[in-house]
Order: C-alpha cells, then structure tokens, then sequence
C-alpha cells in the first residue's frame, strides 16, 4: 500500500469500516513508514477532538418536547380531545345526576306501589300525569295510629317548551341554560345549539361571556366556534385577545391565535411580540411569529 | 461513546418481541402505548436533531414533527424493517430538509436562543475536559469554531452520514438503509465528509 493510500484510508481505518485486507495493509505500511504513522496519530487527535465537539441538548429540552408532543397529538387527534372534553363535563354531571336516579327509583317504587292497591280514582289521577316525567322529594316520614305511614313529598313536574331560537322566549331560556353554573353539560349543550345564531347580539355577548368565563373548556370551545364567522367584529377581536393571554387551555388559546390572525392587524403586533416570549406553546408562539413576519414587524420587543 | 452508541443501536435493530407488541398497541390507538414507544426513542432523537441542526429550537420542531409523524402513519408501518430504522428514516429525512434549507439561507447565527437566552453554540459542547483551565478551555472553544465552519461546508448528506456514524455510531450499512441507499454510497459519502473536515480543520490539531 502507497503512502498515498493510507492517508485517504485513514478515516475509515479508525471507523473500522475497511475490509479485513485493506486494514491488513494499512497496519503494514504504517510500521514500516514513520511519516505515515505521525500523519496517522495525528488524524486520531482530530478523531478525539470532534468526539468532544458532541453538542448536547439544554437540560429540560427533553421535557419540554414531550409535553409540546403530547399536547399537540390530543389537538390533532379531535376524537381523543372531544372523548376528554366529554368525559372532563360529563364527571360533575354524572355526578350531580346521582341523587337524582335515587329519587327516580323512590319515586318508581312509589308509584308503583299505589298502582297496585288498584283504586280506580288514584289510577285516573296518575293515568293524567303518566306522560310527564316527574322528580320527588321525600320531606318526612311519619307512622299513624293506625299502623300506616305517612310520607310527605315534594314533586317537580318537567315542562317541556318547543320552540324556534327566533322566538324571544325561547332564546331567553336558552340563554338562561348558557349560564348555568350548576351544570357543565346543560351549557355545553346550551352553547352548540346557541353558537349558530351570534348574529343576535344577546346570543354573541352570550358567547363572550362563556369564552371568557366558562370554567369548563368544552363550553369555551363551542364558544369560540360560534364566534368564528364574527371574528373581525372589535368586541370579539377584544375577547379573543384577551383568550389568547390569559386562558390556561393551549387548545383553547391555538383556536384563539388561528382566528385572530387569520387577516392582518397592527393592533395585533404588541400583544404578539409578548407571547413570543412568554407563550409555552409552540404552535401558538410560531403562529405569533408569522403574523409577525407578514407584517413586517420585528419578531422580538426592545 | 461511540461504542455503547454502536451497541445500543445494535440491541434496538435486533427483533423485539415487546416492541412488536408495543407498535400493534398503537396501531390499534392505545394513546400510552404511544407515549411508550415515544420514551423509548425520543432521547436519541432530540440528540441527533441537536447534534445535527446545532439549535435547540429546530431539535424542537424536528422531534415534534418527527413524532407526529410516525404517530400519523404509524398504521402504515408494515414490520419489514426494524422499527428503530423506520423512525430514523423520519427524523433523517427531516433533519436533511432543515440542512437544506438552511444551505439556501446561508444563515447560522454564532448565537442561538433558549430558554434561558441567548447563548453561544459553541458552549453547548459536551466539554469535560477543559474543566478549570482557561487556556484549554480557550484552545476548545477555538477548536469548536473551526469544527462548527468545517461542518458548514459539507452537503446536507454528508453531514448526515458523518453524524449517523461519528456521533450516533452506525455501521454504515445501517446508514445506507436509513438513507435509503447502498453501504457502497454510504462509505464514499463519508469519505468525501472526513476529507473536507480534515481539509477545513486544517493544521489545527
């Protein structure tokens, strides 16, 4: 082997990427040629050098992929998201809803014991009332003299109201339902059947208010849904603005992002070049950065 | 280091019966499956991405992109390679697309950002030995320098080449499958990386 060869063989010599033959010949020729072997050693440093040039990721850039990852597979995947979201408003609901089964058992149970006395008044009295379903409430209990008892309950009678949205009265409870703090998915419900309809302006402030206030996430996803084909109205831009800096949901502030930029606005441009530091959200702070850049403003604050 | 790099590239190429396991599991859309199967690769992968792209930023991006990916085509993956190398395949390809565009950009700024500011790359170096002596530790960051404008001149697949058997410690075979080419190719690429780096270092060393 040439001392020409064994220096272009070099590398791959020390990454044992030569065939048996080839690194045979090298191991000769470098015993016998002092030039080579002073070549050779010092390709070796430079071998040892860029081992120790080895770039290593910043402590807790591992972390924070994994959650950016993790966040942004749920936003992708909306089935999952829709499945939490359902079950994050269904577990209140289901659980609210427990003492209400137990008081339709009792009420069952309750009827049903009447029926069978078989007494034709008391079958007519509730033959009237069989088609509207009814809650009770078991005040006291209490035994008489002769041997029976006597209960004493309250009952709600459920009305049912049909109705189109147009109709005033209709709207007012529904705005009513929108509101209800004490049941997640009656505004969930209440939200979806209400967002087709943000060109009134009581149903828009209701949207606002559910965005801005709602506790629960999927309220304020429907929310923001109802308000997408009003997104360059001021008062929305405002509520969206504010989504976008305070809400703790990424999904909820990326939904945000997507409708405030979807056309350009300098009045924007304070409020991006903010969350370009301190947003934690990737998409989000790529997002701001974009619209940034179509506007020709600097991506950072001075 | 390149040694246990090599081994452990070894052990993930060999057939994995809980792996295969693991894989059918997200096929079939168990969420913790996949974040198993994540944690078992992404270490290697952000150090790749950041050993490659020299940004903490880009590493970011290319892992998630990585990931979503195979997350999306997961149900593709057929099991005739190994996974490991079907997953490389994904973050080589991505890694290459940021090389290449940032060859047309020609930027490379000394500093880049993070979360704790702006710092120079060349102290995000593995750098243990300089440790308490400001002359190496001068001499390092000199070299480092050179390393990093030695790096700048190779072609993105080059690049990719000399980092998947200098740094990650793969045969070149291994390579040539990842790149989807021969072992053939795959060598004289790496030969043509190890004479530009010799040639940009230069009588540093």
């Amino acid at each position: 082997m040439t001392c020409e060869s064994v220096s272009e063989l070099a590398d791959l010599y020390l990454y044992g990427e030569l065939a048996g033959q080839e690194e045979d010949g090298i191991e000769q020729h470098l015993h016998g040629c002092a030039a080579c072997r002073t070549a050779f050693d010092r390709q070796r440093a430079v071998h040892r050098s860029l081992d120790a040039m080895r770039m290593a990721p910043p402590p807790n850039l591992l972390a924070e992929c994994r959650q950016d990852l993790f966040r942004a597979k749920q936003i992708r995947n909306p089935k999952s998201e829709i499945r939490n979201l359902f079950f994050e408003w269904w577990r209140p609901l289901a659980l609210s809803a427990r003492p209400i089964g137990a008081l339709a058992l009792v009420a069952l149970g309750f009827f049903s014991s009447r029926l069978t006395l078989r007494d034709a008044n008391l079958t007519a009295n509730l033959a009237s009332i069989a088609g509207e379903p009814i809650s009770s409430t078991i005040r006291s209990v209490q035994p008489d003299a002769s041997g029976h008892v006597q209960i004493a309950l309250d009952e709600t009678r459920r009305r049912l109201v049909t109705g189109s949205l147009n109709d005033g009265n209709i709207e007012r409870l529904m705005l009513a339902a929108a509101k209800d703090a004490g049941n997640d998915g009656l505004r969930v419900e209440s939200i979806e059947i209400l967002k087709g309809h943000a060109t009134s302006a009581d149903v828009r402030d209701a949207l606002l208010t559910a965005l801005r206030n709602d506790p629960n996430p999927g309220v304020r996803f429907k929310a923001l849904e109802g308000l997408k084909g009003i997104a360059s109205q001021p008062e929305v831009r405002k509520t969206l603005t504010f989504v976008l800096q305070n809400d703790q949901n990424p999904g909820v502030r990326i939904q945000a992002i997507d409708l405030l930029t979807q056309r350009q606005d300098t009045a924007l441009v304070g409020t991006l070049q903010q969350l370009v530091s301190k947003e934690s959200n990737s998409y989000v702070r790529q997002r701001c950065e974009r619209a940034l850049e179509e506007m020709n403003a600097s991506v950072g604050t001075f | 280091m390149a040694l246990s790099a090599a081994a452990a590239v070894s052990a993930r190429l060999a057939p994995n019966i809980e792996e295969a396991e693991l894989i059918r599991a997200v096929q079939q859309g168990d969420q913790s499956a996949f974040e198993t199967l994540v944690r078992s690769y992404d270490q290697s992968v952000l150090g790749l991405a950041m050993n490659l792209l020299r940004s903490p930023e880009d590493a970011r991006d290319a892992y998630q992109e990585a990931f979503l990916r195979v997350y999306k085509n997961i149900h593709s993956f057929r099991f005739d390679c190994s996974f490991y190398t079907w997953l490389y395949r994904i973050v080589t390809n991505i890694c290459l697309d940021h090389l290449r565009k940032r060859k047309i950009r020609k930027e490379e700024p000394a500093q880049v950002e993070t979360s704790e500011g702006p710092i120079d790359r060349t102290y995000m170096i593995e750098e243990d030995r300089a440790a308490g002596d400001p002359e190496r530790s001068l001499w390092n960051r000199q070299l480092g320098s050179r390393i990093f404008a030695a790096l700048e001149e190779l072609t993105p697949r080059e690049r990719m080449v000399f980092e998947l058997r200098h740094y990650q410690g793969m045969r070149l075979r291994a390579i040539g499958e990842i790149l989807d080419t021969t072992e053939e190719a795959a060598k004289n690429c790496l030969f043509r990386a190890t004479q530009k780096m010799r040639a940009g270092l230069g009588d540093f060393v």
